[in-house]
């Protein structure tokens, strides 16, 4: 049957834009289809998605679950006899996901290209100087507050009360609600019209069954990864620590405001208790070894993700733009993060606060724009994986 | 200034070269760094455009060479050094020792006296051979060769009995002066140990397509029974894995350009000889340019003989199988499938890529000779590029006329 092809060539332009500039390079060989370890059997990408691509087929490239799927090992590209980098595509496809399914696209945008990393950066810049004058003036009566004994406590100018949580609740609501918005968007994305057809086992599974078991079988034994072929071991490694990495620093973040807001509401109603993780915490205290356990882990994981990425061989596969403002905003967070508490600890105030202050961008820069950045994955993907064991693929 | 043409190889495109000079006046010399001329030519079982033998072309081109006083030959030669420029070369020819003396004598009866059996290149690894011997019944010269460091003490005393052999014959070296050169080096088979995802060698039943022509050819290893190397069984279904290292940037960056005619030929050489084989090509793009698209057609007509779209990405050794992995890029679907016997459908590789060769820095990064009007050197056939015997033999040809242009000046 003849089949009328009608290539968006704009869309050809923006994908080789955002990483996949070699897809012109393909000749439909089928060898990465084969090398993926991780493919299924039955319409294996990604050799597939490349002759969508070449041919600009934008609707199947944007409704294909597919490049979800793909955990970006690079085995496909290794093989590939064009260095034709079907690996990158697929990472192309997911960035341009990023700025496609977010409201607000403008943000997506930003993470094109390192002109708009003054906008990124200016924004929660601007906002905590604000902020730091307010507190310097009207609440810590310092720029550089020295509490007694000459210690250092952040708390002192960035009051969790008036400074952090109120910033950082108002963004986790709204990056919540664009996330929402998001997957929706994702989901009607891949869903094709009329009703779901699910096939193959796991059929008769709800969607909350289905996520449980990506988070379980998946999510938290990175067995994707491990499927990926030992010999890519180093990505796997530096993956997981850095996902632990984070939810050590989750766990010291939420345990940190759970004891702030206990302790406050119930002074509220006349009960007054003990916040056992009054900031800042002694070296004592669990809570921190758990806080040091976290950081450790992400300084090893960004390590090895570093140093991975610096190795590639560029005839294989290259790293973009995308790639590195998500390192490297990972790594601003880590390293102004040890800087803080080691600055705090020498009791240099004129040096901490500044520290402080990069630190509170670096962790606005990661949230605020989380579903934008590559870190998207970890919602979108999830999400696209509950898809596809949904629908039985 | 010298009017004489050095052609180096003395393969289908030296030979060719060689004769068309020398056939319009022109003393040539042919070094040939093996025992015998007709270089891989002479390792088919068939070759195109027309599936003659290869006893037929070449016994034209040597009885050509035979009656022709203005071609000298020397085997087992190679050149160690050029100098000089354009119509005035120097060039130094190493010749080693052949042990055998010219009476073309049949020593095959001598050689099966010798108790040692060492590994035959020219069988690729197939087969042993005897240390004394000789390549293919047709070959040119028509005299045995002693491989001298694979004797034992017994053999040599054994054949220091015979008249037919010097054993105390010494390397020599001569020099030529030439006024242009023809660089006919040919081609070497991609090495399949580099081929890492499919089997890289090590799987038994898994043979590369120059073995396949030495497996069907009369003159080879099994008298041209097709079977499985691993026991010896006639195979049933028969897997061609084309693109085996060509127009890949890991390993050649180039179309071989034979390949896919190379399996649909030895495609029909398995239906001819087992009417109940299947027999599965796996390729990119068949590229059977021209008059071969007929053949291939032809071909294809046949019910046993199946084309799939996808190349192999993976060949491994299963339980008295080898599994091949691939993407049937038609049909959207990855599947591994068994075969009794898998052809890699290797390429051409320059016979010069890697090697220091004595005429400077005239290969490109493939190991292709880049040379011209102005050194006077020219290459022919399969140094230049990948070509078929007939397409070599037209570029030895004019290969020769531009040496000729050289020699006389225009």
């Amino acid at each position: 049957m003849a089949q009328r092809i009608e290539p968006d060539l704009q869309f050809i332009k923006e994908l080789q834009e955002v990483g996949g500039e070699s897809l012109k390079k393909c000749y439909q060989c089928a060898t990465c289809s084969v090398a993926c370890p991780i493919s299924p059997s039955a319409n294996p990408y990604p050799r597939k998605e490349m002759v969508w691509a070449q041919w600009g087929l934008r609707d199947k490239l944007l409704n294909n679950p597919d490049i979800w799927l793909c955990h970006n090992c690079g085995t496909c590209s290794d093989l590939c006899p064009r260095g034709a980098k079907p690996g990158d595509l697929l990472a192309a496809l997911r960035n341009m996901a990023y700025q496609r399914i977010n409201p607000l696209p403008c943000i997506g945008k930003w993470m094109t290209s390192a002109k708009y990393l003054p906008i990124l950066a200016g924004i929660p810049a601007l906002l905590y100087l604000v902020l730091w004058i307010i507190s310097a003036n009207f609440v810590a009566g310092s720029a550089f507050p020295v509490a007694e004994g000459g210690k250092i406590v952040y708390g002192e100018l960035f009051y969790e009360l008036y400074f952090i949580d109120p910033v950082f609740v108002t963004l986790a609501v709204i990056v919540a609600g664009v996330f929402f918005v998001g997957v929706r968007n994702l989901i009607a994305s891949l869903k094709p019209e009329g009703q779901v057809l699910k096939l193959g086992p796991g059929a008769d599974k709800s969607w909350v069954c289905c996520l449980i078991d990506v988070i379980k079988e998946e999510v938290l034994t990175h067995k994707k990864f491990q499927d990926c072929g030992a010999d890519k071991a180093d990505r796997k490694i530096g993956h997981m620590a850095l996902f632990y990495g984070f939810v050590c620093l989750a766990v010291v973040t939420g345990l940190l405001a759970a004891g702030f807001w206990t302790q406050m509401i119930l002074g509220w109603v006349g009960i007054h208790v003990h916040n056992p993780f009054h900031t800042p915490m002694s070296f004592a205290n669990p809570n921190k070894w758990l806080a040091i356990v976290g950081a450790v882990l992400l300084l090893t994981g960004l390590v090895l993700l570093t140093v991975r990425r610096l190795s590639l061989d560029p005839k294989k596969s290259a790293s973009n733009y995308y790639d590195w403002y998500l390192l490297g905003v990972i790594w601003a967070v880590a390293v102004t993060g040890v800087l803080s508490m080691l600055l705090r600890l020498s009791g240099v105030a004129t040096l901490a606060f500044p520290m402080y202050y990069l630190h509170l961008i670096a962790v606005f820069m990661l949230f605020a724009y989380l579903p934008w950045s590559k870190l998207g994955h970890l919602v979108y993907r999830t999400a696209a994986l509950t898809y596809v064991r949904y629908m039985g693929r | 200034m010298s009017n004489s043409i050095l052609v180096v190889g003395g393969g289908f495109s030296g030979i060719t070269a060689a004769l068309e000079a020398a056939e319009v006046g022109y003393e040539v010399f042919i070094v040939e760094k093996g025992p015998y001329l007709g270089g891989r030519v002479a390792q088919l079982n068939k070759y195109f455009p027309k599936l003659c033998p290869p006893s037929c072309g070449l016994e034209i081109q040597f009885q050509r060479i035979k009656k022709n006083p203005n071609v000298k030959f020397f085997t087992l030669a190679e050149v160690t050094s050029v100098s000089g420029s354009a119509g005035n070369y120097t060039v130094k020819v190493k010749i080693k020792p052949r042990y055998v003396g010219p009476a073309g004598a049949d020593l095959h009866e001598l050689a099966q006296e010798l108790s040692a059996d060492v590994p035959n290149p020219f069988e690729f690894g197939l087969s042993n051979r005897k240390a004394l011997y000789m390549d293919v019944p047709f070959a040119f010269p028509y005299r045995y060769v002693l491989d001298r460091d694979k004797l034992t003490r017994d053999d040599e005393n054994l054949l220091a009995k015979s008249i037919y052999l010097d054993l105390n014959d010494t390397e020599r070296e001569i020099e030529l002066t030439v006024g242009s050169i023809v660089l006919a080096t040919g081609w070497k088979p991609y090495d399949v140990t580099n081929l890492s995802n499919l089997g890289a060698g090590s799987v038994a039943d898994c043979i590369s397509n120059m073995q396949m022509e030495r497996l069907a050819a009369a003159s080879g290893p099994t008298g041209g029974q097709i079977v499985r190397p691993s026991d010896g069984k006639a195979p049933k279904s028969v897997a061609f894995v084309q693109c085996a290292g060509s127009r890949d940037q890991n390993h050649l960056n180039y179309c071989s350009y034979i390949c896919c005619m190379a399996s649909l030929k030895q495609a029909r050489y398995v239906r001819e000889q087992y009417p109940d084989a299947k027999v599965t090509i796996f390729y990119i793009d068949l590229r059977t340019p021209e008059r071969y698209q007929k053949f291939a057609q032809v071909t294809l007509a046949d019910d046993g003989i199946t084309a799939v779209k996808g190349k192999v990405a993976a060949v491994e050794q299963g339980a008295g199988q080898v599994l091949v992995t691939v993407e049937d890029a038609v049909r959207g679907a990855k599947y591994q499938q068994g075969f009794d016997l898998v052809v890699l459908a290797t390429g051409m590789q320059p016979s010069l890529a890697g090697e220091k060769t004595p005429f400077g820095a005239m290969v490109d990064e493939d190991g292709f000779v880049i040379a011209g009007a102005e050194q006077g050197i020219f290459a022919a056939g399969c140094a230049k590029k990948p070509l078929d015997v007939m397409k070599s033999a037209q570029s030895a040809t004019g290969a020769a006329l531009k040496a000729i242009q050289t020699v006389r000046g225009r």
